[in-house]
């Protein structure tokens, strides 16, 4: 459905000179040097799939949705969705896809929010059976209802996120793409969004993508992820590989009632100490119980637990330590 | 048949689209009701200024350029009546939606971006025709005895030629806002181009009080079409040349939609979005 192959985009940055020749110099000699927001990414994607695009702020990830939507034509490198190169024949390729890009609406500022959505009916040319019980279902599933009549101006960023997903629902998209769908927004509307997104890639199919910096998206949600960083795709595969492969370790964290002398743990390894608390890293499959029986044998403990490895923490390791480029 | 039948179905559904737009935009613009009832008295009072200083223009004689005092204070009401249904100030929203990002959103429709603002444009066009144009126009058809067009006819054509110049001054418009794809600073360059449109549209003075070559000059170029034609047809001054007029304004109309297509074609391939 989605064939990326050797993908780039790169931008020019030019650079301006602040001093009293800046003028004159800017205009003789255009300094400028390239970033490469995308750097050579290929991958594709099945019908049906949802795929988490992850990585940190910067990484490249707006830009590389914004080629997939047919916003920014690529540098060099070759796009087909369903068909279509995006940027090539825009009109017709975006009556196909639905898009929420997460910083921005799709809706009518200063009109009732049932406005906006009316008019997508006349713009996809929906059948009018289709759209009204689209619309009636969209209403059941977020919540619309409360705020349909208000101008999107006055939502809250988790209402108007729910009036963009509506939005970009309408036409029922084979392929729907969503930029930070939960950035800004409270614990709560997360998951509301998060249950919603899922609901419409199990009924309808519905093929997604969604970009985040926020792990808990993509646990939730994804069984694939991709790994962006610097422009660059350093892994891409099932979410469960990620870990095992790099955070497989878990940690216990104990609290001693005085220095311990002669600790040693078999299985186990301390990775920090300080003061009185000593924390040891050990394999997923070690079980916890072997190794606190073996602590309290020896010693006086006031306090422990046990970490689960975090996905957020697990990047970060790849992030700093470079492991996959290695 | 199949085919010639969804050939009118696309038709009609393109037109309901176009309306819905409009609408929109109308219900949008009828919301400003201060910004409206301000606007209209700004524009009186400017209305009175401007017509003493082209009264005194005619220092005694009963006519200047084939105009008498009722012509030129008609010219008057109907150029403030005007100005903001075609625009003569310029305007900046498309640009100021490229700047902001914003234009991402319309580029996500499957709808031609000239066409989406163009009944966006005359949604806002219309809201100030029935708003201030028609009360203004009432204004000083009781105060100052302003002309009327004496037939039916007239009026039609009249209309006509203000929806011409309502197209002609969007396209013109919009080209100009296009420029905002190629440079962060397109405004100033807009600015200019604005200023251009007030004073060679026949806003700023009728064009007939200006020599004899810079009026064949401005002959040649869009912007009479975008006020200066509908003064000339409302006022009968040039009732020999109606149609001749109307013909260049649809030629306008369709060569500048035209030019702006194939610009914004380009301007689409070298879009940079701005953030998130
Ligand atoms: N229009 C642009 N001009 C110059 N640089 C840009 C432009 N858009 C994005 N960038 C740069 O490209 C990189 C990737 O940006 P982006 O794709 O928005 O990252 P993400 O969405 O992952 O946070 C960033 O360094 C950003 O500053
Ligand atoms: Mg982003």
């Amino acid at each position: 459905m989605i064939q990326v192959e050797n993908l780039c985009k790169h931008f020019e940055i030019r650079h301006r000179h602040k001093n009293s020749w800046a003028v004159l110099r800017n205009f003789l000699k255009r300094d400028s040097s390239t970033l490469k927001a995308v750097d050579d990414i290929s991958f594709s994607i099945q019908k049906g799939e949802m795929v988490g695009y992850l990585g940190p702020n910067g990484a490249g990830k707006s830009t590389t949705l914004k080629m997939l939507t047919g916003l920014l034509v690529p540098t060099s490198g070759r796009l087909e969705v369903n068909g279509f190169v995006p940027w090539q024949s825009r009109q017709k390729y975006v009556a196909q896809i639905g898009a929420v890009f997460g910083q921005r609406s799709s809706l009518w500022w200063d009109l009732p929010t049932i406005e906006s959505l009316e008019l997508l009916q006349h713009i996809y040319k929906i059948p009018t059976a289709r759209f009204s019980s689209n619309l009636e279902m969209f209403k059941k599933l977020l919540d619309l209802d409360e705020f349909l009549q208000s101008p999107a101006r006055s939502l809250s960023l988790g209402q108007r996120m729910r009036a963009d997903l509506c939005a970009a629902l309408m036409h029922d998209p084979a392929i729907l793409f969503l930029d930070e769908p939960t950035i800004g927004l409270d614990v709560v509307a997360k998951q509301r969004i998060r249950e919603f997104i899922q609901q419409i890639n199990q009924d309808r199919g519905t093929t997604i993508i969604l970009t985040t910096h926020d792990m808990a998206d993509v646990q939730k949600l994804c069984t694939r992820a991709m790994m962006i960083d610097h422009g660059k795709l350093l892994f891409d595969g099932a979410l469960s590989d990620l870990q095992n492969r790099f955070g497989g370790q878990r940690r216990l964290i104990v609290d001693f009632e005085e220095p311990p002398t002669q600790l040693k743990l078999a299985n186990a390894t301390i990775i920090s100490q300080e003061a009185l608390r000593i924390t040891f890293a050990f394999a997923r499959e070690t079980r916890v119980a072997e190794l606190i029986s073996a602590l309290t044998r020896d010693h006086a403990i006031r306090d422990l637990r046990v970490e689960e490895p975090e996905i957020e923490a697990t990047i970060r390791a790849i992030y700093e330590g470079n492991l996959l480029s290695a | 048949m199949a085919h010639s039948n969804s050939c009118v179905h696309l038709t009609y559904s393109s037109v309901r689209l176009f309306w819905e737009i409009t609408k929109r935009s109308l219900q949008r613009h009828l919301t400003y009701r201060t910004a409206t009832i301000t606007g209209l008295i700004t524009n009186l009072f400017f209305g009175l200024l401007r017509a003493s200083v082209l009264l005194a223009l005619l220092s005694g004689s009963s006519s200047a350029n084939g105009w008498n005092a009722q012509d030129i204070v008609t010219y008057v009401a109907l150029t403030q009546a005007l100005m903001v249904v075609v625009s003569v100030f310029g305007w900046s929203d498309l640009m100021n939606t490229v700047y902001r990002g914003e234009i991402a959103a319309e580029l996500l429709r499957p709808t031609s971006l000239f066409l989406f603002w163009l009944a966006q444009d005359i949604g806002r066009s219309l809201t100030a025709l029935v708003t201030r144009g028609i009360s203004i126009m009432l204004v000083c058809y009781f105060v100052f005895a302003i002309k009327v067009p004496s037939s039916f006819g007239q009026w039609l054509v009249v209309l006509l030629s203000l929806g011409l110049a309502m197209v002609i001054s969007f396209a013109f418009r919009f080209i100009v806002n296009l420029a905002a794809f190629w440079s962060p600073d397109a405004r100033g360059m807009a600015r200019f181009a604005f200023i251009a449109l007030g004073f060679a549209s026949g806003f700023l003075m009728p064009l007939r009080f200006f020599p004899d070559w810079l009026q064949h000059v401005l002959a040649l170029t869009p912007f009479p079409h975008m006020m200066n034609s509908i003064i000339e047809i409302y006022i009968g001054s040039s009732d020999a040349r109606v149609i001749e007029i109307l013909g260049l304004q649809v030629f306008w109309a369709v060569t500048l939609t035209g030019l702006a297509q194939l610009i914004l074609a380009r301007a689409t391939r070298r879009l940079v979005i701005l953030g998130g």
